[in-house]
């Protein structure tokens, strides 16, 4: 299952969109302030578009729609094929850089669209709702392509780009959350953003005058930025002007890479033909803007449409964030850098799962995907398989050697990741077992009711629901629950009775909430009456009688057993409720009556039953954890005895045999006094006391002799109290 | 986190320490005593570190292969050699190699280096190597930083005043800079001597070696353990200065997930959970706890024998197939699991997610998972046969939902075909040929493209003029209604134009009924 090393990715970035958004630990050399920063540049992106008369200009890429079918009307003569306008490749373009964004950060990285023609029109706001291709699509179908008869001079991107500027001075919700929760530092939130804009410019002139243009608006915002509190100064921005033109025609503006204008402003120039260079090169933006990286899923088995029994391989193209690829960073495999504007892809093997078994896999990373051309057939397909809940492991592809799985794709509620697995050597192989440590050789552990155990407290998430009426969050009540729950509860079947019962379950279930109705209380008092009849009819219990040579206690001494354990599981409950102590007044109502009847029926049996108590006692008490409970449990027996031998008579009635092994005092010290109370003391006992204690100080004395009545010691008295040895041995013997 | 440890073996190392009166000691033998003394520490209280050991002067040797065999590192430091000068630059590029070559590129990795701090003269001495830092091609590049996570102990068998003199601490600080920051260097307290020795190694123990223990908590049910390897602390990567978030010692069960719901979640890290023997006291400075070996052995075969909740909890997450939601912190959390090692064996094991309130997307915040008790009713079902995950996000993706993109040529062919596929089987495809249009119709209009709706309104007409004598003549209406109110769309009537209006089937004598759609 999991194969690899231990690999730790360091810590993540705040606006992650992506799962682990990290660098790693130890990799902190050259500080990236975009991923050092609260909110970096790709937090707020501007998309300013030309909506001027001469964006409805051909592209004069020309596609052809009408597909003459095999057979069809031969001789007829084919429709013009139609082209898109400069406008329509601008916007096509733009939307698709905005659903990768979308699909791979679904949140915290915003898109504001503008539009400019002799005026601004502002498409949506920074609103978390606003954030979505179809919102935008809405907006631009109301806008249209723009109008070829309008007065050009009326018309300019100056509009949209002094409105872009405005936006990004405007608060986004994070940067207000971020704002409120640092009261005191709240200027440290900073506040950077991107322009991207997509025009047809004049001439290089023309580019300085829309940089000029920017660089005085950002001037003369921050200004008026620093005076309010909805809005913030600019601290960096990224120009990115995007220069169309129809294809065919030659260029008048030149390519430029990223240049500082000013400490705030930077800005670049980017001269694409219209069409499918366009769309490449916004596809590269988006990669270089939000640290994205591209994977082939290649050999994808795809039945073909004509002949459902042929299979050919297809391959499909990936974007994510590029830390999926960060175990490639220094293989032959892949990476490099990608400011060449060539699309650099890794291509991993598509493995055919084999089963729908659910694994624990030990994955370093997961990142959202998007695929690179959305509604194709193979793309759609593999997307659709992951949608059904399948996933699929990826193998880097190999000339020689083993075969090495390292990413996964798989889908969680509808949102695909692209998961990295580790396929390195683990530091953790060959660990000691389980079974060799701490508890490792004990057998009788309750696992299957640890199992339910665990059902009972499986999670959901309460999303609606933040804090109860106590203000306490669902989690703090879920550990509030396992609090409640474990308040008694043994580990090892041998330790317990109760739980070993049928019977009990319902009470023992109940017991447990934090609120019990007027039903719950009679089905307790149900349970309780349930186990009384079964005393009454002398129903054998399921008391372990692990650890214990011969029969184990006697039918009533298991119910006295079974009974402390209830009462003790339920006073662990009692504070709970009125409820909950009604329960325990019915436990002790109901346990006692029977007892007393026991008592005089079985008067003779006393003695015996003493000692089996004790052996019991001692045993429960070997876990730690229960010290007290035991303690609680003993101290209860203990008091038995005592009204026990308060009822002297029974004790001297001649029918009931002596103890066998009623224990004389060890020490001589102990004797003495009682001798003393007899009367005067004679010369030889006095004697012989002087020289047993001188004797005791050199060598114990003859353990026979010490036990010994009247001087007379039993020989293999161990043979009469198996049982009582058990006790010696964990030494908590009561004597 | 495997260990490599860099000793100097160069002859400036052999250099007496001058202390009157007492024996004639290296500072080779320091080294070696104060190396001792970190494998006897790890030998009793970390023994699943693996560990390398790496000699150097002017040229390296791999003396010991990555081992949790401490008698093996003890054995080839004690019979090390002398040799000639340092030159660190050549040993690191071999620990560098060591690393990937075992463990890849993204396991982190301590590199210990012992050295008295005279780093050589000359060519390939430190100072020539920084000095010429940034005169090299990609291929000679220095080894630093590692190209993997690590930290870098630098254990100076000098004190601080001797380094300081020269260079040398200059030198090693911007050694230390240059792999990432990330580390520490120790120097002697004077005088040079076993002692001070073995305070240096303790600060080095205290510092990257002291065995994380913490109490493992399920409500009332708990257990001491030890986990290994060490949590790491974690820099959350905000402006403000970055606190690092360690993991309590108290970990806390809030829940349990199925493991088909967690779904193979990213994780930090992942550590063994090993239960330890309650009343044991542990020798928490760790240095010679070796002769007690004996003595542990046995008490660990009285813990053997009480029951301990790691066993427990472990058989049962094996038994279920589910994980235990543990928090580490605030807004922290990992989950614990059973991890087979082998058909016999397998352990508890905790993997540690970002720290947050929601590092998984598919779980929601985890501050808002409850018990299911508190819900109406079991999100799981009566016979477990639903899962209140994954969470769903607010918005579908672009692959979830049937978008529209003609960038490349064919996009715009397929959906345009799918039309005429449908409009030659009127009017039994009435309702997809009108979904089909409307899509397309939508798409045109986003995208300004009203060319589009001309062209695919004049493609209709014609195959209204090409319906054979046989074709339903309701197909013949149909068509030419869906070509007229594209043309009238694309003509820039407003009614037409708007976003949501939606092209419907005309309603025909041959339609019955009146809706005109159900003749599937």
């Amino acid at each position: 299952m999991f194969s690899g090393a231990f690999t730790s990715v360091g810590p993540s970035g705040w606006e992650s969109g992506v799962l682990h958004q990290t660098h790693r630990t130890g990799d902190l050399q050259p500080v990236n302030t975009s991923t050092m920063m609260m909110f970096s540049v790709s937090h707020k992106t501007v998309f300013v578009v030309d909506h001027c008369p001469y964006m409805a200009e051909s592209s004069r890429q020309q596609i052809e729609c009408d597909m003459l079918t095999k057979g069809r009307a031969q001789g007829m003569i084919p429709l013009a094929p139609v082209s898109k306008s400069l406008w329509t490749c601008a916007v096509e373009c733009s939307m698709e850089y905005c659903r990768i964004l979308y699909d791979i950060y679904p949140a915290k990285k915003l898109v504001n669209y503008i539009v400019s023609d002799s005026e601004c029109h502002i498409l949506n706001t920074w609103r978390e709702e606003d954030q979505s291709v179809q919102e935008l699509m809405t907006a631009l179908a109301a806008v249209g392509p723009p109008n070829p008869h309008e007065d050009p001079e009326c018309c300019s991107i100056l509009h949209g780009l002094v409105a872009a500027v405005e936006s990004l001075c405007k608060i986004t919700g994070y940067q207000h959350e971020a704002r409120t929760s640092l009261a005191d530092v709240a200027h440290r939130v900073s506040n950077r953003g991107r322009i991207i804009c997509l025009t047809n410019a004049k001439s290089d002139t023309h580019v300085r005058m829309l940089e000029d243009c920017v660089l005085e608006t950002i001037q003369e915002q921050n200004k008026l930025a620093a005076g309010s509190d909805r809005l913030m100064p600019i601290q960096q921005c990224e120009l990115v002007l995007v220069h169309l033109y129809p294809q065919g025609d030659d260029t008048l503006v030149s390519d430029r890479p990223k240049k500082e204008m000013t400490s705030v402003l930077s800005s670049e120039v980017h001269s694409v033909r219209a069409g499918r260079h366009l769309a490449s090169k916004l596809n590269v933006l988006v990669q270089l803007h939000f640290d994205l990286a591209s994977t082939t899923i290649t050999n994808i088995p795809m039945k073909e449409e004509q002949h459902a029994n042929t299979s050919a391989n297809y391959d499909v193209e990936l974007l994510h964030h590029r830390d999926a690829h960060l175990e490639f960073k220094n293989s032959d495999i892949g990476g490099g850098s990608k400011e060449s504007g060539i699309r650099e892809t890794i291509t991993l093997k598509w493995c055919t799962p084999r089963t729908n078994s659910v694994e624990l896999h030990y994955c370093t990373g997961a990142f959202r995907i998007s695929p690179v051309d959305v509604n194709s057939r193979p793309s759609s397909c593999l997307t659709n398989f992951l949608l059904n809940g399948r996933s699929v492991l990826l193998e880097q592809p190999r000339k020689a050697g083993s075969k090495v799985i390292s990413h996964m794709l798989s889908c969680h509620g509808g949102e695909i990741f692209l998961h990295m697995l580790n396929s390195t050597r683990s530091t953790l192989e060959d660990p000691p077992s389980i079974s060799e440590g701490c508890g490792g050789r004990v057998t009788d552990y309750r696992i299957t009711d640890f199992g339910e155990f665990m059902r009972e407290n499986r999670l959901t998430t309460f999303p609606h629901t933040p804090v109860d009426a106590a203000g306490r969050a669902p989690f703090e009540r879920a550990k509030a629950q396992l609090e409640r729950h474990t308040r008694y509860w043994p580990m090892i079947i041998s330790q317990t009775t109760i739980f070993n019962m049928q019977a009990v379950v319902p009470l023992a279930n109940l017991i447990v909430k934090d609120t019990l109705t007027e039903d719950d209380v009679l089905t307790c008092q149900k349970t309780v009456y349930n186990l009384v009849d079964m005393e009454r009819k002398n129903d054998p219990l399921p008391i372990s009688t692990v650890g214990s040579r011969g029969k184990g206690p006697k039918r009533d001494e298991q119910y006295r057993i079974m009974w402390n354990e209830l009462e003790t599981l339920v006073k662990m409950h009692v504070e709970t409720s009125e409820r909950h102590q009604q329960v325990l007044e019915c436990i002790s109502a109901c346990r006692s009556k029977p007892q007393e009847e026991e008592e005089r029926k079985k008067r003779g049996r006393k003695r015996e039953d003493k000692d089996d108590k004790t052996e019991k006692n001692g045993k429960e008490s070997e876990d730690k954890q229960w010290t007290q409970d035991t303690d609680r449990l003993k101290g209860k027996v203990e008091r038995e005895k005592e009204n026990e031998s308060e009822s002297g008579v029974i004790k001297d009635s001649p029918d009931s045999p002596e103890p066998f092994n009623k224990k004389p005092r060890l020490m001589l010290e102990d004797l003495q006094p009682q001798e003393k109370t007899k009367g005067p003391v004679s010369l030889l006992s006095l004697w012989t006391s002087r020289i047993a204690q001188a004797n005791s100080r050199k060598h114990p004395e003859f353990a026979g002799r010490l036990n010994s009545i009247s001087n007379k010691a039993e020989l293999y008295q161990h043979l009469k109290e198996e049982n009582g040895k058990d006790v010696h041995e964990n030494g908590k013997t009561t004597r | 986190m495997p260990t490599v440890v860099l000793m100097d073996a160069s002859l400036s190392m052999t250099r007496p320490v001058s202390l009157e009166g007492s024996e004639d000691f290296q500072r080779k033998n320091l080294a070696v005593h104060g190396l001792t003394m970190l494998f006897e520490h790890m030998a009793t209280n970390y023994k699943l570190e693996f560990t390398a050991l790496v000699a150097f002067s002017s040229l390296w040797e791999l003396l010991v292969p990555f081992t949790r065999d401490y008698n093996t590192l003890q054995e080839a430091l004690s019979n090390l050699e002398d040799y000639d000068k340092t030159c660190l630059e050549s040993a690191l590029q071999g620990v560098s190699n060591i690393v990937q070559q075992e463990w890849g590129g993204t396991c982190p990795c301590q590199v210990v280096l012992v050295t008295d701090g005279a780093l050589g003269i000359g060519r390939g001495s430190l100072r020539h190597s920084l000095a010429t830092l940034k005169q090299r091609g990609e291929d000679k590049k220095f080894p630093l930083p590692f190209p993997f996570p690590s930290k870098l102990y630098i254990v100076c068998i000098a004190t601080a005043e001797e380094l300081q003199a020269t260079d040398a601490m200059d030198n090693l600080e911007q050694l230390l800079a240059l792999s990432g920051g990330e580390g520490q260097i120790f120097t002697m307290d004077a005088p040079l001597c076993l002692k001070s020795v073995q305070a240096l190694f303790g600060k080095l123990i205290d510092q990257a070696y002291m065995p994380f223990h913490a109490v493992l908590r399920c409500g009332n049910l708990a257990s001491d353990v030890q986990v290994f390897p060490r949590p790491e602390h974690v820099l959350l990567d905000e402006e403000l200065e970055p606190i690092p978030k360690t993991v309590h010692t108290e970990l806390e069960i809030v829940g349990f997930i199925e493991i088909g719901d967690i779904a193979s979640p990213p994780v930090l890290s992942r550590h063994l959970v090993l239960p330890i023997a309650v009343n044991k006291e542990v020798d928490e400075v760790g240095a010679g706890a070796a002769e007690e070996i004996e003595e542990e052995t046995s008490t660990n075969q009285m813990a053997g024998k009480s029951p301990n909740f790691c066993v427990l909890l472990h058989g049962s997450l094996k038994v279920e197939g589910m994980v235990a939601l543990v928090q580490l912190g605030t807004d922290w959390f990992g989950m614990l699991y059973s991890q087979a090692d082998s058909k016999k064996k397998s352990n508890l094991m905790m993997s540690i997610f970002e720290p947050g309130p929601e590092p998984l997307p598919w779980l929601g915040k985890i501050s808002q998972l409850g018990p299911i008790s508190d819900a109406l009713e079991n999100p799981y079902g009566e016979d477990d046969s639903k899962s209140p995950f994954p969470v769903l996000p607010k918005s579908k993706r672009s692959y979830a939902q049937n978008v529209t993109v003609w960038i490349k040529a064919n996009g715009l062919q397929t959906d345009v075909q799918k039309i005429l596929r449908n409009a030659r089987k009127l009017p039994e495809k009435t309702q997809t040929f009108y979904k089909e249009l409307n899509r397309l119709r939508k798409a045109a209009l986003g995208f300004g493209f009203w060319d589009l709706l001309k062209g695919v309104a004049e493609l209709l007409e014609r195959e209204c003029t090409l319906l054979p004598d046989s074709a339903h003549p309701d197909a013949a209406f149909q068509l030419s209604h869906a070509a007229q109110q594209l043309k009238l769309a694309s003509s820039g009537d407003p009614k037409y134009l708007a976003f949501d209006h939606v092209i419907t089937p005309m309603l025909t004598d041959f339609s019955g009924g009146g809706s005109g759609t159900d003749r599937m």
